[in-house]
């Protein structure tokens, strides 16, 4: 095989299973927002309600597409592409597993090892805010627009203390490869810990986590969609599967976030102590990687699910508050802290 | 009422900082997520505590439960209803159509009265189930039966007639459902407590000679006593 067929292979694989992870999510996010609430959730469709998305995606197929008289048609119809592309998109750099021996041929489990990877990600986060904003812009409605502005004014108040927070992770590895990153939280901490990113910068993993949620747009800071006062913000006037494209793109957001999360503070796709490239195969290697690798991600995809039924929304000014006067300090004194320490260890 | 002055509480800085409380509002979410998944894996009906899956599970309805009417048999299979319409006249919604039939020779088996209804429909459109029909009725022939699934296609068919009411009366039967035999209320009633030690008296004092005549002479006129001693025949 050819290392295009290689690269095709992967690239078709991790679309198919970030296409997968967003149809489930859709489905674990109605019958655990259920059980949480002692309700039961859509169980009809198939065993367990597992083919309510299946059906909901034929539900939007097949509805009318209706573009409003006075919207901006080209603009309209860009946003929601716009919007889930960059979530796409930014899969390509997540390594989802280490390496498998196929055909005599080692393959990295990673569409590309970008040396930028890491920038590659933030700028793709912020592309996709503008797919909110041109289609709240472009639908020509009030509460389409005000969501559109919440989206932007929630961009540049959690986009700098996320920046902060991963700017010490980068300083940790003097790495901007996501790969080589995960490569060194292999082994221990201390002793007794393993060596993982959450370990060894706590404080940036909070500031992350709480940026991670204003960044896909979940409660508690969802204020662009905020179903409470703007019907649902910025997608109001969407319909049909463009409508479909917006959720669906927010999925796919969700499990990138939680890609990053697990690949920056928690080691990817390694166990901790244990070094299972010694006693598997290099097939089994391979998928078990991955395996642990996905089992990490689904954790914090169910974190997201969890938290939102647990927390009600911030207000607006409470989420600029929170972004420009706690996380932004904070953020600062951990990245001095940070650079000190690593100035007098090397 | 004085209004109690507002006082805004100080959060203490763990309060402010947030992330514990959060925590301790997952663990709530959690506790009532682990009790609904091990609930759903229960068999049997009604799994899941707070819900009822309609068609499969059905909520169980007291024996008294007040919903389609039926019109009852005797033990023979005789119709009771007599067609006297004081069911129709009870009836505050006025839903009820009675029309009464004479009893031809040859047909004892069928009906149990003289008369009998030959058509009887109630409009289920109006009827508000309050029951008053099955009270008013002398012969116990018209009960509110345990039927609650009473959703048609068209508005002729919530205008039951005399064969869906029995239909309802077989089915209840079939399934046992029909409500126990209930004590008959005494018709005439005069005030209660007046009555009472008249009767205390009929039942004890066969047992009780000694005890009871005094009790009632000094209670009560003689005219109770009178009646305590015209009660008391029948039982020697």
């Amino acid at each position: 095989m050819a290392d295009w067929q290689i690269d095709l292979i992967k690239v078709v694989f991790i679309w198919v299973w970030a296409l997968l992870i967003a149809v489930v999510m859709t489905w674990v996010e109605r019958r655990a927002s259920a059980m949480m609430q002692d309700r039961l959730g859509p169980n009809r469709a198939g065993p367990f309600g597992l083919f309510q998305p299946l059906a909901d995606g034929i539900k939007l197929f097949t509805k009318e597409d209706i573009i409003p008289e006075k919207a901006r048609k080209i603009l309209f119809v860009l946003g929601p592409p716009l919007f889930a592309l960059p979530a796409f998109s930014a899969y390509a750099v997540v390594p989802f597993g280490d390496k498998i021996v196929l055909g005599g041929k080692e393959i990295i489990l990673q569409v590309s090892d970008v040396n930028i990877g890491f920038l590659y990600v933030l700028a793709l986060g912020a592309i996709g805010v503008y797919g909110m904003v041109i289609g709240g812009w472009a639908s020509n409605s009030k509460y389409s627009i005000l969501g559109g502005l919440r989206a932007t004014a929630q961009l540049i108040s959690y986009e700098v203390p996320m920046g902060l927070a991963l700017l010490t992770i980068v300083l940790l590895y003097g790495t901007f490869s996501l790969r080589e990153m995960v490569l060194l939280q292999q082994g221990t901490f201390l002793g007794f810990l393993p060596n993982w990113g959450i370990f060894k910068q706590p404080l940036g993993f909070i500031i992350f986590l709480v940026a991670a949620y204003a960044e896909a747009n979940r409660v508690p800071f969802d204020l662009p969609e905020c179903e409470s006062e703007l019907v649902t913000g910025y997608h109001t006037e969407y319909g049909s599967m463009r409508l479909g494209l917006y959720l669906f793109g927010e999925y796919v957001n969700l499990g990138t976030l939680a890609a990053i999360t697990v690949s920056l503070f928690f080691g990817g796709w390694a166990l901790p102590y244990v070094d299972m490239s010694k006693f598997l195969g290099p097939v089994a290697y391979g998928i078990a990687s991955f395996t642990v690798f996905f089992l990490k991600q689904a954790f914090f995809l169910f974190l997201f699910v969890w938290v939102r039924w647990t927390v009600p929304r911030f207000r607006y000014d409470q989420l600029m508050g929170l972004g420009w006067k706690a996380l932004i300090p904070l953020g600062l004194v951990n990245l001095f802290v940070t650079a000190l320490l690593v100035q007098l260890t090397i | 009422m004085p209004r109690r002055p507002v006082v805004k509480k100080e959060y203490t800085l763990g309060e402010r900082v947030y992330l514990v409380e959060i925590t301790k509002g997952l663990g709530l979410t959690w506790k009532h997520f682990v009790f609904n998944i091990k609930a759903s894996f229960r068999k049997g009906p009604h799994t899941v505590p707070t819900c009822w899956q309609y068609p499969e599970d059905r909520r169980e309805i007291a024996p008294i439960f007040r919903g389609a009417h039926m019109l009852m048999l005797n033990e023979k299979g005789q119709e009771l209803c007599v067609g006297c319409g004081m069911c129709a006249k009870a009836c505050p919604a006025k839903c009820i159509t009675v029309k009464r039939g004479k009893r031809q020779e040859g047909e004892e088996d069928k009906y149990a009265g003289k008369t009998y209804c030959s058509t009887f429909e109630i409009d289920m459109l109006r009827c508000i189930f309050c029951g008053n029909c099955e009270s008013a009725c002398p012969k116990g022939a018209l009960v509110l039966g345990p039927g609650y699934e009473l959703a048609e296609y068209d508005m002729e068919s919530c205008i039951y007639n005399k064969e869906r009411l029995l239909a309802n009366y077989n089915e209840a039967k079939a399934e046992g459902k029909l409500k126990p035999p209930q004590k008959p209320v005494p018709v005439d009633a005069p005030p209660a407590p007046k009555k009472k030690p008249a009767a205390k008296k009929g039942a004890g004092a066969s047992a009780q000679k000694a005890k009871a005549p005094p009790k009632a002479e000094g209670k009560k006129g003689e005219d109770d006593a009178a009646k305590g001693k015209t009660e008391e025949k029948p039982a020697e």
